[in-house]
Parts: structure tokens; sequence; C-alpha cells
């Protein structure tokens, strides 16, 4: 006995997402697998947490595993991991992050029923152009010219350079 | 921004998605130059670049022409109607995320593909999506559709309400059921027509015989008692008149109920009997009216005739006081029920449609009756039994119903579940309307078996 409701809408996030999500994840696991086994594990520990967070639908729980992501890589970095592998880890992280958490607004906000592929294609590729880019960048500065600095320079290095591109936007 | 007529800028807000990005990226800067280790660093910096990602952009302005088109503009009730939303990109940015969610009227429900999308438009481009409403009665129109655009980052959206180019709208208007006969109280004007009255002249039904009077014509004149007795008697015959009906719907707030979610609300079912009722009296010679108790004003005076008919069956479909969902409007029962007093005519009784869920309905019977006005209460079963709450107010349903009817208001109820343990507790009066053993009872039965028992 109660006015008409409208028919429940499927809110879950698109199968999709969920499943580009959790091979990103995997592959960031793995790359920090490579670097570093321990960190490897805490970074699959992440993945675990962006399941669990597409399907409680918890932006909360998908930030707590990011942040668990980042301590895993930061392990791998600290127990001595190769650039590059991190550089992967580290892209693929925030890759799966990413798809997680829009996964659940899209789910919120249109359903899982309706047509969402070219959105999250379009999303997905944009934040993978970003990463690769910003690491490809980083990857050849640090190749070409702080190859025998120390890491103190390099640092630095880095502040002036988003000092600089802050003052610009 | 807000300078085109037809897209409105709703709400701006920051998703703040990527918070704490920088923050993590700085630590694993931190960790690497703690630890002496270049390659935390170059991840530290690739996390920076993502919070520039972040910050950069704007929230896009959804500049959209939206079309919608409808396959069916004046479906009947039941049929599915086809709905194509178009989305051309008007502007000159890219939207890198969109989501469109169409304005489907409250009264329609989505059957096939809810009507939304998510997708990326390009300047020029068009997107189109496609679903399915079941119609139902009355005017429905389209609301605008709501435009959620993301920058590419996703930290930033804009929701947008765009207006379709032309208002989408479509009309349903359901045949009239032709309704049985429905029995009418012993009110009635001057009119011939076919209620029985008490008052004696022409008809066909012996109501009493009196003494012969100079011009009484020959054919009423009880022969078999001038041959019996030698005297002159003439038979008076039962008068049948005309009545004037109004039909009273109730369109309260508290009205739009239904046994289950998605079952026909008690309104829904109270029109379609008003429609049966109307078709019935009218075609019976009975003028009939159309009033609706509730926040919006309805009222169609009794009359006859068949653009009368024509009228009667436009109001019940698609008047804005019967729509398929509740008006927001507030209901004011005293103003409400003066105005219903000094429109209702004096010689006409009212045929009163409720689900009867509250006292007031029951309340504003009585009080209709102690004007001098008959009244005859048609309420749809909408109460279910699946909780304690439930039954309760199924129990005091039947009690108002009971209260009714012992003060000498004529009651039916049709519709409904019917439980086995209800049937025996029924008080006497009631226990002989439902016999058969369906799981719903109609209308058009419900008023049948309560005509035999109104007439023994």
């Amino acid at each position: 006995m109660s006015a008409r409701p409208v028919a429940e809408r499927d809110a879950r996030p698109p199968t999709a997402t969920v499943v580009a999500s959790f091979l990103a994840a995997g592959i960031a696991a793995l790359a920090a697998l490579v670097a570093a086994p321990v960190g490897g594990a805490v970074v699959g520990l992440a993945g675990a947490g962006f399941i669990a967070g597409s399907v409680r639908r918890s932006p909360r729980t998908l930030s707590r595993a990011a942040g668990t992501g980042a301590v895993g890589i930061a392990l791998a970095g600290a127990l001595g991991g190769a650039a590059e592998t991190l550089l992967v880890s580290g892209v693929a992280l925030v890759l799966a992050w990413d798809l997680a958490d829009h996964g659940i607004s899209l789910g919120e906000q249109v359903g899982r029923a309706s047509r969402t592929r070219r959105n999250a294609a379009v999303h997905a590729g944009t934040t993978l152009l970003v990463g690769a880019l910003s690491a490809g960048i980083v990857y050849g500065v640090y190749l070409a010219a702080a190859g025998s600095q120390p890491v103190a320079a390099l640092a630095l290095l880095l502040f002036g350079a988003v000092a600089l591109a802050s003052a610009l936007t | 921004m807000n300078d085109h007529p037809l897209r409105q800028v709703r709400r701006e807000v920051e998703t703040g998605r990527w918070d704490g990005v920088v923050g993590v990226a700085l630590a694993l800067i931190g960790v690497g130059v703690v630890a002496r280790q270049p390659p935390l660093v170059l991840v530290g910096a690739v996390g920076v670049g993502y919070a520039l990602h972040a910050r950069l952009g704007e929230a896009p302005e959804a500049t959209l022409d939206v079309t919608r088109t409808v396959n069916d503009a004046s479906p009947d009730p039941g049929d599915e109607v086809t709905v194509t939303v178009r989305a051309h990109n008007a502007g000159d940015a890219i939207l890198p995320d969109l989501r469109l969610v169409d304005g489907v009227p409250p009264g329609l429900e989505v059957v096939d593909g809810p009507a939304r999308l998510a997708t990326a438009l390009a300047p020029g481009a068009t997107a189109t999506f496609e679903y399915a409403v079941r119609a139902s009665r009355g005017e429905h129109r389209w609301e605008p559709l709501q435009a959620v655009a993301r920058d590419a980052a996703g930290s930033r959206e804009r929701t947008t309400a765009i207006e379709s180019a032309s208002p989408t709208r479509i009309v349903c208007t359901p045949e009239l059921a032709a309704g049985g006969d429905l029995p009418l109280r012993g009110l009635t004007t001057t009119y011939h027509g076919r209620t029985p009255t008490a008052v004696g002249g022409s008809g066909v039904e012996f109501h009493a015989t009196r003494e012969y009077r100079r011009g009484d014509p020959a054919t009423r004149i009880d022969w078999n008692r001038r041959a019996r007795t030698g005297e002159l008697s003439t038979l008076e015959l039962r008068e049948e008149r005309a009545a004037t009906v109004v039909l009273l719907v109730d369109a309260r707030e508290s009205a739009y109920v239904a046994p289950e979610p998605d079952a026909e609300t008690a309104v829904e079912a109270s029109v379609g009997a008003a429609g049966q009722a109307f078709t019935a009296l009218l075609g019976g010679g009975d003028r009939v009216g159309i009033a609706t108790l509730g926040p919006l004003d309805c009222w169609l005076p009794p009359g006859a005739g068949s653009v009368h008919a024509a009228r009667g069956r436009e109001t019940l479909a698609t008047d804005p006081a019967l729509a398929p969902t509740p008006s927001d409007e507030r209901f004011y029962r005293s103003l409400w029920f003066r105005r219903f007093r000094r429109r209702l005519p004096a010689d006409a009784q009212v045929l009163f449609f409720t689900p009867l869920v509250d006292d007031a309905a029951a309340s504003l019977a009585r009080r209709i009756d102690a004007h001098g006005h008959l009244v005859t209460v048609l309420s749809p079963d909408a109460t279910a039994t699946a909780t304690t709450g439930n039954r309760l107010v199924r129990f005091e349903r039947r009690a108002r119903l009971r209260e009714l009817r012992s003060a000498g208001i004529r009651a039916v109820e049709w519709g409904g579940e019917r439980g086995g343990q209800e049937s025996g507790e029924r008080d006497g009066q009631g226990s002989g309307e439902r016999e058969g053993q369906g799981d719903a009872e109609s209308f058009a039965v419900a008023v049948a078996t309560a005509t035999g028992r109104w007439s023994r």
C-alpha cells in the first residue's frame, strides 16, 4: 500500500568496466611482482579491494584499495625494483582504480542495462594516454639527464616542474 | 550558458574523485628520496601528471540539440510506444563523458531498455537511443532530458536540463467499456426515465390501486375488481423517471494506492469503473456528471447526449485531476466540499468511487448523504494481506464499509484478492456479494450481485 514506485533499475556498474578494471589490476600486480614479490602481493591485495568496491558500489573502498596499491608500489620501489616495471605497475594501478570508480558512477547514473561501452572506452583511453605520456616524459628525462644525478636533485627538479605547471594553469 | 532557451544548467559540481592523488604522489617521491631509489620518484612524477590532468579542463557545456520522436502519439492503453531520442552535439567542443537520462513522464512505465545512455560525442556527432514505454490512460508530457557532462578526467561535472525542440506528448484515451446496468437510488428528476420511483402513475410495474377518478384511462381500470365488487378502481403503476447522477472519483494522494507496487492504482480502477457507469447511465437516459475529490478542480456538469458522452470520455481519460500519478498541490477539504455542494444539482445523487483507505472518504460519503443527496459508494479493493500492517488497513476498510452500510448508504466493493478466512467473518449484509471463486471480481460482476442483494 504505497504510492506507485518506479520499477527498480539495475544500478550496478557495467560489466565491461568491472572486467577491465580487474585486468588492469592484474597487470599492475604482475608488474610489481616482477619488481619485488612483496610489493606485488600488496598490489594484488589492492586488486581484490577494487573488486570488493565494485561489488559494494563504494568509492571509499576503492580509494582505500588504491592507497594500499600505492603502499605496495612504494614497498617494491624501496626494495629496489626496476623503474620500467614500477612505472607500468603505477599506470595500471591508476587505470584499474579509475575504471572501477567510473563504473560505479555510470551504474548510479545510467545503470548496467544501458549502452555505456563507448563512454567507458573513451574514458579509459584518456586515462591510459595521460599515464603513458607522463611515464614516457619522466622516463625519457630520467634516461637522458638524471641517470647519474643524486635522487634529491631529481626530486627538486620535479618540484620545480610542478611549481611551473601550477603557475601556468 | 543560460542564454539558450531549451537548455538550462541545473548543477555544477566538482566530483573530487582525484582528491588525494597529489598526496600519494608526494608520499611516493618522499619514500624514493629517503630510500634513495630514483624509480619511485619517477612513479611519483606520473602521479603528479595525473593530478595535473585532473586539474586542467573545464566541465564541458552540454551543447546538445535533442529531438524525441514517438512512433504513436495516440496509443491505446497497454500499447508499447517506442521512443527514439537523438542528441546532436551542436557545440564545437568534444564531450568526452556524457550521460543522458530522458525525462519519461511519471505515469508511464519503461518496459524495454532504460531511457538512459552514456557516451562520448565529438562536435557534430549524434547519439541515438531507443526505449519503449507502456501507454496508460491520460495525457503524458515528457520532461526535459537531463544531460550530465564530465570532463575527460571526470573531476568536474555539469548537469543540464535540455528540452527537445518540439514538446513530446502522447494522449491515451481508452474506449469506455460498456457497463452493465447500474441500480440507482430513488432520488430522481421529473423527466421520464428508467429508475423506478415510489410515485404512482403510468409505468409497467404494479404500485397501488385507488378510487376511480373521472378521466382515468380505461386501460388502467381494474376490471376484475369491477366484476367482483361493482366498484370502479384504477391501477397505479410505478412511475419510472430519469435520475441525475454525479460520478465522484476520489483522486486525493491517499487514493493512489495499489495492492502491489506495479499493480493498477485504486484511482485507475475507479476511473475505469466510472467510465462503465458513465456509458451505462447515459445509455439508460439519465443525466450524468463527473467530479473529482482532489486538489485539482474537475467538474463536468450533469448532461445527456452524444456531445456530453464524448466530453465525459475525454474528461475521464485526460483530465489532469485524474492523472495516473498524484498531483503536488495541497488539498483543502472544506473548500472543496463547499464548492462541490454549490455545484451539485439539488436532485442529484452521487456515485462515489473511493478505495476507502482513510476515514475522510467515509465521513465525506455520510456528509453528502446528510445533505440530501443519495450516495452509493463504489470501492475498488486496493488492500493486500502480505504484512500485519496490510491486514490492519484491510480490516479498517472493511469496518468503514460496514459502518457505511449500517448508516443506510449503499456500498459495493470489487477487485482485490480474496482470502479464505475473510469470507467467514463477513457481516450478513455483505455475505452475498462474494460468491464467485475467481481471484479478482470485476466491477460489473460486483454491481450485478449487489443489485440482487439490494432488490431483495
